[in-house]
């Protein structure tokens, strides 16, 4: 599935009439089976974009057209063909794992025997096999990673939308999970939009990266990273990424320069 | 010393709060009867021991109490499941919120015993006197903690469960209703501790069924019984510790969840 998007524009009320725009005729072609994240400083508007792709928020102006690059002229409904994987993971603590995972299995009426089935399986996948009573409580952070992952892949819906997933992640576990994500991309290729501040992940991880601007965000540049894939934390010492990594550092830097100029701005005229 | 249970501090600070106890009653004990204290006022913790035996052994205790412990469970349940199903219907409409908000903010702030002089005029002074006063009472601050509970949920989950293909009813049966559990359960904490109050209260007031446990508190305190005034204190006591320990113990079955502060 394509995910076009064009002359996206969000605007948030401000105080005192002051709007606040948080994107600025965004408009980009996430192509079928691309892994693409987006990098910028906080603030830029990014995670609302996730958002209006997902269809649970509305943009200010702009159109995202959903369609099969086979088909280009069916546009799909918004939302329907893609799932949203969190930055707080938003896992329901009253349900076991179990229960987390076969939700979006129980909301379309799948009987249960079906989906525990379905759940098991794809919970056995991402390595929490004997967790399946457990609640989200219960389990480390890596672990309600997987849940909120699997959660996600049990609709085999062909976007993946991930918003700072691994974010709240420790070093270690941040590692692991991005071997685990790898591994689900290059078994399913699904279409993926990953959102991130962290330079070296956005690298690791994607075709390409799309580095935004500080607030109103808008696309900066376009990176194409030519990495081989299956990628593999080794790459990170390659000089292909090297150069990469220059290049949006020099790029991210100048915007997260800008962004703090706009915030210690913000507090002064406040 | 983190193994404090199996040295001589570790025992010291596991018995303190019994010795102190058998302190306490020891030295009362003492106290009365050194200095010849008449029963009337103060009667030794022996002799109320023996009292509270004789009442339990007479069935007086029993009888008493479980009449309590009926009148308690009936008004609450009428409260309960008038204030959840308010509740609910406020947090999940705005219209019944907008009609319900002025009465509750007019009434909830009204002491409820100031309402018995009415309630004995309309419904006598039976059972369904006592009932209706402690269900009103217990009413408002369970309507009160389902509507904050609903209202409160957190908008990440709603919108996870959207984005996962829930609809607007699947929304509100299986994360809105869920989520707001805890904040009910402590509406109905709440509303079953002034629920025992009432009842006990309505019993001691006008009431002419010659049972329960304020009857058997007044009885007792006209006639200078002050051994047996003291022995229903302490069932009373005992029994609300009870109950406070049921209900954790509900809670914990129903909603094991609230145990992890970090549950998502």
């Amino acid at each position: 599935m394509d995910v076009i998007v064009e002359d996206i524009t969000q605007v948030w009320p401000g105080r005192g009439g002051a709007d606040v725009v948080a994107l600025d005729r965004f408009s980009h072609c996430f192509a079928s089976h691309r892994f693409s994240c987006l990098l910028g400083p906080s603030g830029c508007g990014k995670s609302t974009l996730v958002q209006i792709v997902g269809g649970l928020e509305r943009a200010s102006s702009g159109s995202v057209r959903i369609a099969d690059p086979a088909l280009p002229g069916v546009t799909h409904p918004v939302g329907a063909d893609s799932v949203m994987v969190w930055q707080n993971l938003n896992l329901f603590p009253w349900r076991s794992v179990l229960d987390n995972v076969a939700f979006g299995l129980e909301m379309q009426g799948v009987a249960k025997a079906e989906r525990h089935d379905r759940a098991k399986a794809l919970i056995a996948s991402v390595g929490l096999s004997g967790f399946e009573g457990h609640l989200p409580g219960q389990l480390s952070g890596g672990m309600r990673q997987r849940v909120a992952l699997a959660r996600a892949l049990i609709l085999e819906r062909p976007i993946m939308l991930m918003d700072e997933p691994f974010g709240a992640l420790d070093a270690q576990t941040k590692i692991v999970m991005q071997e685990e994500l790898l591994r689900v991309f290059d078994q399913t290729h699904k279409t993926i939009l990953f959102v991130t501040h962290a330079i070296e992940e956005a690298i690791l991880l994607g075709d390409e990266v799309i580095v935004m601007t500080a607030r109103p965000g808008r696309i900066k540049e376009v990176l194409k990273v030519d990495l081989p894939r299956p990628r593999s934390l080794e790459m990170v010492n390659s000089k292909a990424f090297g150069a990469l990594f220059d290049r949006a550092f020099h790029l991210i830097r100048e915007e997260v320069m800008t962004s703090m100029i706009q915030q210690t701005m913000a507090l002064e005229t406040r | 010393m983190k193994r404090g249970k199996t040295t001589f501090s570790g025992m010291i600070e596991r018995a303190a709060p019994a010795l102190v106890i058998v302190a306490v009653l020891a030295i009362w004990e003492l106290f009365v009867r050194l200095r010849g204290i008449a029963p009337i006022y103060l009667p030794p913790p022996s002799t109320i021991a023996v009292y509270l035996f004789r009442m339990l052994a007479d069935g007086t205790i029993e009888f008493n109490l479980g009449v309590t412990l009926l009148r308690i469970f009936a008004g609450f349940a009428v409260a309960a499941i008038a204030g959840v199903t308010l509740g609910v219907l406020m947090g999940m409409s705005r219209i019944v919120a907008r009609i319900a908000d002025p009465w509750i903010a007019a009434l909830y702030p009204l002491p409820k015993i100031a309402l018995i002089p009415l309630l004995v005029i309309w419904l006598g002074t039976g059972e369904v006197y006592k009932i209706v006063i402690s269900a009103i009472t217990a009413f408002f601050p369970i309507v009160i903690s389902t509507y904050a509970g609903i209202r409160q949920t957190d908008q990440g989950l709603v919108k996870a469960a959207q984005d996962l293909g829930a609809n607007r009813r699947q929304i509100q049966m299986k994360i809105v209703i869920p989520a707001a559990i805890p904040s009910i359960f402590s509406g109905l904490h709440l509303g079953m501790g002034v629920t025992v109050i009432l009842v006990v209260a309505a019993e001691m007031i006008g009431s002419s069924s010659q049972s329960g446990m304020g009857f058997l508190l007044i009885q007792s305190g006209q006639v200078m019984e002050t051994e047996k005034v003291f022995a229903s204190l302490i069932v009373l006591a005992v029994v609300g510790a009870l109950i406070i320990k049921l209900q954790e113990w509900i809670d914990r079955k129903v909603a094991p969840w609230t145990a992890y502060r970090d549950g998502h």
